[in-house]
């Protein structure tokens, strides 16, 4: 079987009923899509499938066979982020950021579909996701301004820039 | 004052949006055997007899331990502050809660792991389990830790943490009423998403490297050393990266199992907790047992408060002394009480070990003692937030252990929050302030409590 993750095509070894979230992390060493539980309770490890949110603990790699899998790391890198990881950026919508990831493809799928800034309409479309620094609010907020189309500029509101050690340190 | 008010970014914000953190999970490390544990399926229970050969003996098996290959088996997570270890790395002879670790294997994969921690051969004589804090503080109760059912080690070997203060007799002879109640919180699962999850990479050099996610790192080099019996410099710790903690991940819960594992095997290794053992196994927050009798006055005032805490440990002490003196010292809250009678003891069950979690050991004692403020003012027929007002602490009022406020806030945040919520104050309550007690708020009994904050 193979299947594209994040524009490159992989041709998968094991086994058809291996959870995808396996073959990602363990086969293909992709990392992005954490395993909170392994049994579909958290969201942590969704992924989007042609588009669609999915488990990606619960999806067999068979079932991915020939599709295309887009990952935290396909959304955007560091310096060229997209609108709904900088509006995460801007809201804070990050505290530990384990369940990050996950959020960020349910809310880009949501606005994907034609999402609204709808907090009501948001909350059923992340309903799935467990965050337990409870940061809810600013994840609610965050994916409401990137459905809403609002800009961010990460180097104004802050005292020097918007900047991280994997970027290049603190200016 | 660069940073107060201004807009600042997190220092991780853009690597935890672009998936580039890595969590201990993410560390990739070729060769690594996974980890599983053989756990008690009791919550209390004789271990009569354990062979783990037949684990050993499994294809793709590479290292099995048990307590037999700890070097200091019992080491207590403040042994650095005297209290005294209970608790052994790997159950000996006896296990006291459902989940305790006894073996691990390390394998070249989770599937010949779990399957060798099937083969282990091991024997239980059950044993009458303390599942109720309560229960275990009856005299009546059998005993259930081999120093009796509470810890006996605060101060001076007292078996409880003991506050007195002013003269409790002359407030309960002085009283209008007596209001009593009794709060029992509920243990809580800090239940964070990343569960606990630890990789061990040895070193050519004869050093480890201990990937950890722990939330208190330099506290879990020390246990790691103590229990390896090794010296700091032998370990290299890197953490820093935690996918949730919340207090959970204060206890040293994997690296010291794993750096054995490592050490045995030659090879790295890593335990990743499933779902099922984060809630089952892992520490939590306490359950606790708060029984509060305050001698009131009609017009409101708080003249004395006796108290009674049970905390529950869970089957080793850990925290718990600490958690519980700190809950001692606020157990008047943010009001002003002058005469004090407070027993608080540790209390061991056959729960899963409680530990630190937000605000640990306070957030209790906030319920308890906010519910019976409310109380107080029902049973009174006064209004809950006046009386909250009158009793609120004031400069140079002071806490049960004598500490002497010099800035408290108890007075503007019941105003905040009275407005907040629409709450109609009559002008004198409206208008209070934190400043030093004086005329009608300074009656007889809370005189002798108050000092000058300016000589402490």
């Amino acid at each position: 079987m193979s299947f594209t993750v994040n524009g490159v095509t992989h041709e998968i070894e094991g086994f058809e009923l291996t959870p995808l979230l396996d073959v990602l992390r363990e086969e293909l060493g992709i990392t992005g899509a954490k395993a909170g539980c392994h049994q579909g309770g958290c969201g942590a490890c969704t992924v989007l499938v042609d588009g669609e949110p999915k488990r990606s603990c619960l999806v067999p790699a068979g079932y991915a066979d020939g599709a295309s899998i887009t990952t935290v790391e396909g959304l955007g890198a560091p310096e060229d982020l997209s609108p709904i990881q900088q509006a995460f950026v801007h809201h804070y919508a990050a505290q530990c950021g384990f369940c990050t990831s996950g959020m960020m493809l349910a809310g880009q799928s949501y606005i994907a579909h034609g999402g609204t800034d709808d907090a009501e309409a948001i909350q059923e479309a992340l309903g799935g996701h467990v965050c337990r620094c409870t940061g809810y609010s600013k994840i609610i907020d965050a994916v409401a301004a990137a459905a809403r189309g609002d800009s961010f500029d990460l180097t104004e509101t802050a005292i020097g820039k918007y900047t991280t050690m994997a970027t290049g340190g603190a200016e | 004052m660069k940073v107060v008010g201004a807009r600042i970014p997190r220092y991780d914000g853009i690597a935890h949006v672009t998936g580039r953190t890595t969590y201990v999970d993410d560390v990739r490390v070729p060769g690594t055997l996974w980890v599983k544990a053989l756990r008690s399926p009791h919550h209390h229970a004789g271990i009569t007899r354990m062979d783990t050969r037949a684990a050993e003996e499994m294809p793709g098996v590479h290292a099995v331990i048990t307590w037999q290959d700890v070097p200091l088996l019992e080491y207590g997570h403040l042994a650095a502050l005297g209290i005294p270890a209970d608790e052994p790395l790997l159950a000996k002879d006896e296990v006291r809660y459902k989940g305790q670790p006894i073996a691990l294997v390390a394998a070249d994969d989770e599937e010949i792991a779990a399957e060798a921690v099937s083969r282990i051969d091991i024997d239980f004589e059950e044993r009458p389990a303390m599942l109720d804090l309560r229960q275990a503080f009856d005299p009546e109760s059998p005993e259930i830790h081999r120093e009796g059912n509470w810890y006996k080690h605060f101060e001076d070997e007292m078996d409880r943490r003991q506050i007195r203060k002013g003269d409790i007799e002359w407030a309960f002879e002085n009283a209008d009423t007596i209001v009593q109640g009794v709060y029992r919180p509920a243990a809580i699962e800090h239940a964070p998403i990343e569960t606990q999850t630890c990789q061990v990479v040895p070193e050519a050099s004869g050093r480890l490297t201990i990937y950890s996610c722990t939330q208190a790192l330099y506290f879990s080099m020390g246990v790691v050393a103590a229990h390896l019996q090794v010296p700091l410099n032998k370990l290299k710790f890197v953490g820093g990266t935690t996918g949730g903690g919340f207090g959970g991940k204060v206890d040293t819960a994997t690296e010291t199992m794993c750096a054995l594992l490592a050490m045995k095997s030659g090879k790295p290794v890593k335990w990743r907790w499933t779902r099922e053992e984060e809630f089952l196994c892992s520490s939590t927050r306490a359950p606790w047992h708060m029984e509060l009798a305050d001698a009131v006055t009609r017009d409101g005032w708080i003249l004395g408060r006796k108290m009674l805490t049970l905390h529950d440990a869970g089957a080793y002490s850990r925290f718990s002394p600490y958690g519980l003196t700190k809950h001692s010292f606020h157990h008047t809250g943010a009001y002003t009480i002058p005469n004090l009678q407070f027993d608080g003891y540790v209390v061991y069950t056959n729960r899963t070990p409680t530990t630190a979690m937000r605000g640990f050991g306070v957030t209790s004692v906030s319920f308890a003692t906010e519910t019976h403020m409310s109380r107080i003012a029902d049973v009174l027929g006064v209004d809950p937030i006046e009386i909250r007002l009158k009793n609120a602490n004031r400069i140079g009022d002071t806490s049960p252990n004598g500490i002497v406020y010099t800035d408290p806030s108890t007075v503007s945040t019941i105003q905040t929050m009275a407005e907040a919520i629409g709450h109609e104050l009559p002008a004198d309550y409206r208008t209070m302030t934190s400043e030093p007690r004086t005329g009608a708020l300074l009656p007889e009994h809370l005189v002798a409590q108050t000092a000058n904050p300016e000589e402490h």
